[in-house]
C-alpha cells in the first residue's frame, strides 16, 4: 500500500515543510528582516507555482492553449469551482473540434 | 467537555447555564470554528482535485492521507503530485516544497509574538497547523481582541487540517472512477487550481514581473531541455529576478 520510496519523499516534504513553519519562530522572531528579503519571500511560491504549469503554455497544440487563455482569464475573475468547469469544458470542446 | 474546562468564556457560561450544549454554543472553539466554515468548505474542491490527481499519478489511497496530513501544505502538494514519477525525484520534490513553503518563514516570524507566551509543546502544535488560512485568521482576530485565544485558533486550524486531510482522501477514492482523466479535457483541471492559486496571490503588474520571469524560463527550458531541468531553473530565475528588482532604492 505504501511504497518504500514515496514514503521517504513524503517525509522529506514534511520535514521540510515543517521546518519553514519553525524556522521563521524560532530564528526570525528577534530580526528585522529587509523589505528586499520580504518581497523575494513573498515572490517566490508565486514563482513555482508558474514554473510547474509553464509546459502546459509550449505544448504546441492550438486546442490547449486557447483553454488555457481561456482558463486564465477565468481564474482572475471566478473562483475555484466555476474557473475547473470552464477550464474542463473549454478544453473538452476545443480538442474534439481540432 | 474538555475545551469548556479550558476555555476561560465557556466555562463562565457555563456556570450560568446548567446545558453543557449553550457552553460550547458560546465557546471560544466553536467561534473558532464558525469562523473557519465558509474557507473549509473553499478546500474542498482543491481537496478533491489534489487527491484525484495524486491517485492518477500512482499514488496509494493511504498515501494521499500520508502526505497531506503529514505535510500540510496545499500548494507545495499540488506542485509535488505534479512533479511526482515512480519513482519520485525526491530531490527535486523537497526542494520546490521547500521554494513554495518557503513563505511559512515569514508567517512564522509574525506570528511569534502571538504564541511566544505558550508552553514549547503547544506552540510548536499551532506552527504545524498554520496554514495561509489560518494564520490569516488568527493574526485578525488577535488584532481584535488583544490576544490570540487559543481555543478559537486551535479549533479553526484543526478544522481546516481535518477538512484537507478527509477530502484529499475522499478524492483519491473518487480519482480512479473518473477514470482517464486526460480525456474531455479533466487534465486542464491541474492549470486551472494553479492559476486561481496565482489569482490569489496577485499584488499587482509589479510584484509579478518575477513570475513572468519564470514563466519565460521555464517555458525554454521546457522545450529546449528534456527532464525536468525547467524546474529549477524556472524557479531560481524569478526568485532571482525578485531579488534583483527589489533592490533598495
Amino acid at each position: 500500500m505504501i511504497d518504500p520510496l514515496n514514503l521517504a519523499t513524503i517525509l522529506a516534504m514534511a520535514i521540510v515543510t515543517y521546518l519553514t513553519r519553525v524556522g521563521g519562530y524560532l530564528f526570525l522572531r528577534n530580526r528585522t528582516l529587509s523589505p528586499r528579503l520580504t518581497t523575494v519571500l513573498e515572490s517566490a511560491p508565486g514563482c513555482v507555482l508558474i514554473t510547474i504549469i509553464a509546459p502546459q503554455f509550449v505544448s504546441g497544440h492550438p486546442a490547449d492553449l486557447i483553454a488555457l487563455v481561456i482558463t486564465t482569464i477565468a481564474a482572475t475573475r471566478l473562483s475555484l469551482l466555476p474557473t475547473v468547469l470552464v477550464a474542463i469544458v473549454s478544453a473538452g470542446i476545443l480538442r474534439n473540434l481540432g | 467537555m474538555e475545551t469548556a474546562t479550558k476555555d476561560p468564556d465557556a466555562s463562565e457560561v457555563a456556570a450560568k447555564s446548567p446545558s453543557l450544549r449553550f457552553a460550547w454554543r458560546g465557546s471560544e472553539s466553536w467561534r473558532g470554528l464558525k469562523a473557519a466554515l465558509p474557507m473549509m468548505l473553499g478546500f474542498i474542491p482543491f481537496a478533491l482535485v489534489l487527491g484525484s490527481q495524486a491517485a492518477q499519478k500512482g499514488f496509494s489511497v493511504a498515501e494521499v492521507p500520508l502526505m497531506t496530513g503529514l505535510n500540510f501544505g496545499g500548494g507545495s502538494e499540488f506542485a509535488a503530485v505534479q512533479l511526482w514519477t515512480s519513482p519520485p525525484h525526491l530531490l527535486l520534490i523537497v526542494a520546490i516544497t521547500f521554494l513554495v513553503n518557503s513563505r511559512h518563514l515569514l508567517m512564522g516570524a509574525a506570528f511569534a509574538p502571538l504564541i511566544r507566551h505558550l508552553p514549547r509543546r503547544q506552540a510548536f502544535t499551532a506552527l504545524f497547523v498554520m496554514c495561509d488560512e489560518s494564520w490569516a485568521l488568527g493574526l485578525a482576530d488577535a488584532r481584535r481582541t488583544g490576544r490570540l485565544s487559543m481555543p478559537y485558533y486551535f479549533a479553526m486550524a484543526f478544522g481546516f487540517y481535518i477538512c484537507w486531510v478527509v477530502f484529499t482522501t475522499v478524492g483519491a477514492l473518487a480519482g480512479p472512477i473518473l477514470g482517464d482523466v486526460t480525456r474531455f479535457g479533466f487534465d486542464m483541471a491541474f492549470p486551472a487550481v494553479f492559476l486561481v492559486m496565482l489569482a490569489g496571490m496577485w499584488k499587482g503588474p509589479a510584484a509579478a514581473r518575477p513570475w513572468l520571469v519564470s514563466l519565460v524560463v521555464a517555458a525554454l527550458t521546457y522545450v529546449f531541455i528534456p527532464g525536468a531541468w525547467y524546474v529549477p531553473a524556472g524557479a531560481l530565475s524569478g526568485v532571482l529576478a525578485a531579488f534583483v528588482l527589489a533592490r533598495p532604492a
